[in-house]
């Protein structure tokens, strides 16, 4: 195999699982950045890679899969901005709440269309696929980045996760607002994780396929700071981890657990620089990320 | 009569814990008026205007503009009808630059308009009103009355036909606080409304068509500004207690020997990393009261947290009754018997996410691994007692109380704290008149009384000559004096703040 061809395939190779792990972050992101805490993120994830499964084996098209996951979990965005805004209750307990509900979902709707079918390799993504997938990721996230830096709807995105109160007093209507970002980031999410299913697995069986990776697109999100344009590459390497480990771990003779761990370690290290350096100031999560808000709390 | 603009009829509000805020309360507000709304420490001021502001919704009650009717659910709703509020505490986003925090409000533009569209048109603006801010920088840089410049350009941008000024204005420096009068005044001439809330009474009677006065929620009256006199005003706000207010010299203490505060060629590092206290040699003795005075800006806040050990000094030495504690922290500070009335208290000196009791136990048990609530539970209801701190009780969570009230909670379990110093920046703040002088009264009673030295930073020079022993001058991060606290030498002292 000449060098071309090697970096070629790579490339086929990793787009799917850059794309899955860079939108899932992407979209949580965008949802974290108008001061709502996801922690609802692996329910989500898992939630969002089988309906996706679903509908693509109900309608033969993976298309249609990636757009239905989109969908459904925009209505559960929406459905957590809704109360986490207009509440006075926890965002960690709603959200973990949330993820629960996103498991049980998911094992009810997508694993017996799975189990129907028996492999559903033939409703995924063709290889053909992977370069529009990647190259689509990526113009969703420059979109993204260029609202939130540029526009009139960005700032006030950011206005709310910084500080809510302030932000309904210069005339942002938070609650409309964090809607949006639920509404844009979930549905963004849903996306991500129906790749994880349609374009990178392409099969799914309950013994290998273990809950958790939701997890890993927060540690992404987490790493890079929330910023669009820095998830890229943090998607790339982690994604590119994640995919090779177990090779990296034959070729350098390390035991496979131990190359489970390199992701992680890899993780720990970024978020080590991040938080070491001037990064920190760039990168910090937004103020309010997480704080309860209703109208009638003082607004000093 | 068709002057009245806005028409506030029978407003009440109760909060949780069976507070009445506000009782059946009925204002006006007429076309072209300067209104002044004044009252105590919680009177239910700031409720009445955010009420009008969309903040809060009244229980009971009416709103009507121009004779209509209306809902007011929301500030953006507000901005609708062109009234606008800017409060002591300016609500901006730090992280956000001006013109991002301009562009929110603004409808003319759509959600997706870029900033730098919105850039223009706000730059447009703002030279026609006359006024200088770079539009790119970060609000965090800013300075107070820049932010609050940045607040009252809002306000226009917004066509406000309504400003409400909630203690706006009151602690900006006397300079630029006269150009927003001014400008004030420029407003309502063209027809718009101002209404102004503030503890200085006689600013106020300057300044107001009409007075109107709230106490304990509900509407004492309304009167006329050019007739009403002060001490009228001052008892329609305060009953019987308005003759508490003082603004004597009160008694001179009996220093003894001993240096406590002492500094010695003194360096701190600002947040820009310029040179904001410049070689400070300052010493206070047990039992004296320090004044510093000075404008805002030149150096007094970081000199009282490099003071504290909140704040790094890059040379010099700092020794507190006879202890080195030059960048030890806080901690080691605290440890000696110093009180703290730090110029931000929301953010240094109280977590108003927490009860009253919680935050003494923070300072007064510290050390100990188990906290002994009844020991603190009798501080709290002696300290709400004494300073007459209106709370529903020592659990309340302190972000339920007024602005004054929170102070009232800040100064009270720091004077009490203080065993050897007290460093007190702007004391009181937010404070009414008869809260302000029982606190320096009790300032100086315990200098006088238990020997501990008081170092008094404050921008009122009224409040520097009332209770100071001596009197400093800062400016540009060099202390000038000192100087002793008699009248004579008064101009003395003004002109090296300004020069
Ligand atoms: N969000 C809230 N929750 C509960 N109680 C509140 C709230 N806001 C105000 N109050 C109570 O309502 C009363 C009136 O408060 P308000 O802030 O209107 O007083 P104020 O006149 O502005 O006083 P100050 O001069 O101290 O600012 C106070 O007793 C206060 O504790
Ligand atoms: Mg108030």
């Amino acid at each position: 195999m000449s060098l071309e061809q090697y970096v070629a395939n790579s490339i086929i190779e990793l787009a799917p699982v850059f794309a899955t792990f860079y939108l899932v972050a992407l979209g949580h992101s965008l949802f974290e950045k108008a001061g709502l805490l996801d922690l609802a993120i692996d329910g989500v994830f898992f939630m969002g890679s089988s309906i996706a499964v679903r509908a693509a084996v109900a309608s033969g098209s993976p298309i249609v899969g990636t757009v239905v996951a989109a969908i459904v979990t925009m209505l559960l965005g929406v459905a957590l901005a809704f109360l986490m805004t207009y509440l006075p209750i926890s965002h960690g307990a709603i959200g973990l709440s949330m993820m629960f509900l996103g498991y049980g979902i998911g094992i009810i709707v997508g694993y017996p269309a799975r189990l129907e079918v028996g492999s559903i390799a033939m409703y995924a993504y063709s290889e053909g696929w992977a370069i529009a997938i990647m190259a689509i990721s990526i113009a969703i996230g420059a979109t993204v980045h260029i609202i939130l830096k540029y526009t009139k709807l960005g700032a006030a995105i950011r206005a709310c996760g910084e500080n809510p109160h302030a932000a309904s007093s210069l005339g942002v209507n938070v609650l409309l607002t964090r809607l949006i970002a639920g509404a844009v980031g979930f549905a963004i999410m849903g996306a991500g994780s129906s790749f994880f299913t349609l374009a990178w697995q392409k099969f799914w069986d309950p013994k290998s396929y273990t809950l958790g990776y939701g997890w890993l697109a927060f540690t992404v999100a987490l790493t890079s700071g929330r910023h669009p344009i820095v998830l890229m590459p943090i998607s790339l390497v982690f994604g590119g981890l994640i995919f090779y480990r177990v090779r990296i771990g034959v070729m350098y003779g390390v035991e496979k657990d131990v190359a489970n761990l390199v992701p992680f370690i890899a993780a720990l290290a970024a978020m080590l620089i991040c938080y070491a350096t001037k990064l920190k100031k760039v990168l910090a999560p937004p103020a309010s990320l997480g704080k309860v808000y209703y109208k009638e709390e003082r607004t000093v | 009569m068709s002057d009245e603009y806005i028409v506030l009829k029978e407003i009440s509000k109760r909060f949780a814990g069976g507070v009445v805020a506000l009782d059946k309360v009925t204002i006006d507000i007429r076309m072209g008026e300067v209104l002044a709304l004044l009252g105590e420490n919680g009177a239910g001021k700031s409720t009445l205007i955010k009420i009008l502001y969309g903040v809060y919704s009244a229980d009971e009650g009416s709103i009507y503009i121009n004779g209509r009717r209306v809902d007011v659910h929301s500030p953006t709703e507000a901005i609708k009808y062109g009234i606008v509020m800017v409060s002591q505490h300016p609500q901006l986003i730090d992280t956000l630059s001006v013109v991002e925090n301009l562009a929110l409000g603004l409808r003319n533009f759509n959600a997706f308009t870029s900033i730098r569209k919105i850039s223009s048109f706000i730059l447009e603006k703002s030279r026609e009103f006359g006024v200088k801010v770079d539009p790119w920088e970060k609000v965090w840089r800013l300075t107070y009355t820049q932010k609050q410049l940045v607040e009252i350009l809002r306000a226009m941008l917004l066509k406000a036909r309504v400003i409400l000024l909630d203690e706006a204005l009151t602690y900006l420096p006397l300079e630029e606080k006269k150009k927003f009068y001014k400008f004030i005044k420029e407003f309502t001439a063209k027809g718009g409304s101002t209404v102004v809330i503030t503890h200085k009474i006689p600013e106020a009677l300057d300044v107001a068509d009409r007075i109107a006065v709230l106490r304990r929620g509900r509407l004492v009256g309304i009167v006329e500004g050019t007739s009403a006199r002060i001490e009228d005003v001052r008892r329609m706000m305060f009953g019987e207690s308005a003759a508490e207010i003082t603004y004597e010299k009160l008694p001179a203490s009996q220093p003894g020997g001993r240096v406590v505060i002492e500094t010695q060629d003194l360096w701190v590092t600002g947040d820009f990393g310029e040179d904001a206290v410049r070689g400070v040699d300052l010493r206070v003795r047990e039992g004296e009261v320090v004044g510093i005075a000075g404008i805002v800006g030149n150096g007094q806040r970081e000199l009282t947290q490099a003071l504290m050990g909140l704040r790094k000094a890059s040379r010099g030495r700092i020794l507190i009754d006879g202890r080195n504690v030059t960048n030890r922290g806080i901690h080691e500070v605290r440890e000696v018997g110093v009180g703290y009335i730090p110029d931000s208290p929301l953010a240094l000196g109280i977590s108003i996410d927490n009860s009253m009791a919680e935050n003494i136990a923070a300072l007064y048990q510290r050390k100990s691994a188990l906290i002994n609530w009844s020991e603190v539970y009798k501080v709290a209801s002696s300290l709400i007692e004494t300073y007459r701190i209106v709370i529903p009780g020592a659990d309340s969570l302190i972000k339920v109380l007024s602005g004054g009230n929170i102070m009232k909670a800040v100064v009270s379990k720091e004077i009490n704290y203080c065993k050897k110093a007290l460093i007190a920046h702007n004391p009181t703040r937010a404070l009414d008149e008869v809260s302000a002088a029982m606190v320096r009264r009790s300032i100086k009673e315990k200098a006088i009384n238990n020997g501990v030295a008081v170092l008094l930073v404050s921008e009122d020079l009224d409040e520097i000559y009332q209770v100071s022993d001596s009197i400093h001058v800062m400016n540009s991060g060099k202390l000038y004096g000192p100087f002793p606290p008699d009248e004579a030498e008064r101009s003395k002292v003004e002109h090296l703040m300004v020069i």
